[in-house]
């Protein structure tokens, strides 16, 4: 009996050892496929040397309220990355329904519907299309959510929540 | 400058589709070279021969393939099955998947690689279905998981050992018991003893 545990015990650490090396190769390889992606509507880069923070961009969708704008996210994988979520938030202020003040983004791929095929390239065009196409029946941003139907209005306040972010961090 | 990229505003459909298409398009060739593969039944595992794992994106060990079709390494799969008990779903597809309906694949000579027991978790055995082999004991059916049940019913000290007894199994527990594999040679036993224990303790209490 003893013995048993002891050997389960073993093999447990074994199995956590690997863990952290696939989570990084599998990092290394979305992060070359972005990279081979060559695309200029959402990028990803690891934040200095640590291969479990990266900094996205995601452009704004063209056609939306949004078009023109470049909005930075940051991403962390937890260390069971892919079965458990990156945490994504905007680091950029940005005014939508589904983003808070904090930047946090309610987006079901991200909680309850997280698959371990997501990836980095996948999450963030999700999160460009949630730019240009919110739901509006659970809004972190009351405001902005009641304001949607007025356009011209909302991108007057897409556009004042950028700047005023900006001068309150200078 | 792909053109699907360009069109991101599509919902999170169209973004899935080019999940999809990124996958068909790694492997290091740029994507706008090659063709599309084709739709929704692309082979989105399998380009220029290789087998990738859907979930950890390398070549898969120990391979397994799902009833819908989709190729993970087994402790890929096992561990994105451990994380969710209550939806245990192909992360692909979303199809209902389990534990026991996977499929092993064999590769040539992977009968003589490590024993894939060895290994935690198990991967699922192949099928090889046996002819009827009842012994006389069997019959008898101490261990033998219907009399385990009836008698987990009404009897409080079995399943009070029972779950003293996966406790001190450990980290892998909820793993359900493959018949005719060695390794629960020993689990067998003590879980036989345990039943005998319980069945004194009954009669015991009967007594007093
Ligand atoms: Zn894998
Ligand atoms: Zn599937």
């Amino acid at each position: 009996m003893t013995a048993t545990v002891q050997t389960k015990d073993k093999r447990v650490n074994q199995t956590k050892r690997k863990d952290a090396h696939s989570v990084s190769k599998r990092l290394q390889q979305e992060l070359m496929t972005i990279m081979m992606s060559g695309s200029s509507e959402v990028s990803a880069f690891p934040d200095g040397d640590n291969i479990f923070k990266w900094i996205g961009t995601v452009k704004g969708p063209k056609g939306t309220v949004y078009e023109g704008l470049s909005y930075k996210l940051t991403l962390e994988f937890p260390a069971d990355y892919p079965f458990s979520a990156p945490t994504i938030k905007f680091k950029t202020a940005c005014f939508h329904p589904n983003v808070d003040e904090h930047g946090n983004i309610c987006l079901d791929i991200l909680k309850e519907k997280w698959s371990a095929v997501q990836s980095v390239h996948s999450m963030l065009v999700s999160i460009q299309s949630l730019l240009g196409e919110p739901n509006n029946d659970s809004p972190l941003n009351t405001l902005a959510a009641e304001t949607w139907c007025n356009q011209p209005k909302f991108k007057e306040l897409v556009h004042q929540f950028l700047k005023k972010s900006k001068d309150e961090s200078t | 400058m792909r053109p699907d990229d360009a069109d991101g505003a599509g919902g999170p459909r169209s973004a899935k589709e080019a999940e999809v298409r990124q996958r068909n398009s790694k492997d290091g060739e740029p994507a706008a070279t090659e063709p599309e593969v084709e739709g929704a039944t692309g082979t989105t595992t399998q380009q220029d021969g290789h087998f990738e794992c859907n979930i950890c994106l390398d070549t898969a060990k120990d391979a397994v393939v799902s009833r819908c079709g989709h190729l993970f390494c087994w402790p890929c799969l096992y561990q994105w099955l451990e994380t969710r008990p209550n939806r245990q779903t192909c992360p692909v597809c979303k199809a209902g998947i389990s534990k026991d309906n996977v499929i092993p694949l064999y590769g040539r000579g992977s009968t003589n690689q490590q024993d894939p027991r060895e290994k935690l978790p198990p991967r699922p055995q192949g099928e090889r279905p046996e002819p009827e082999n009842h012994g006389p004991f069997h019959n008898f059916g101490i261990g033998d998981g219907g009399f385990q049940m009836s008698f987990g019913i009404g009897a409080f000290p079995f399943g009070f050992f029972a779950s003293t007894f996966n406790i001190g199994n450990g980290q892998f527990g909820g793993h359900p018991p493959r018949p005719n594999v060695p390794q629960n040679a020993e689990e067998q036993f003590l879980s036989k003893v345990f039943l005998w224990v319980a069945v004194l303790f009954m009669f015991w209490l009967l007594m007093a």
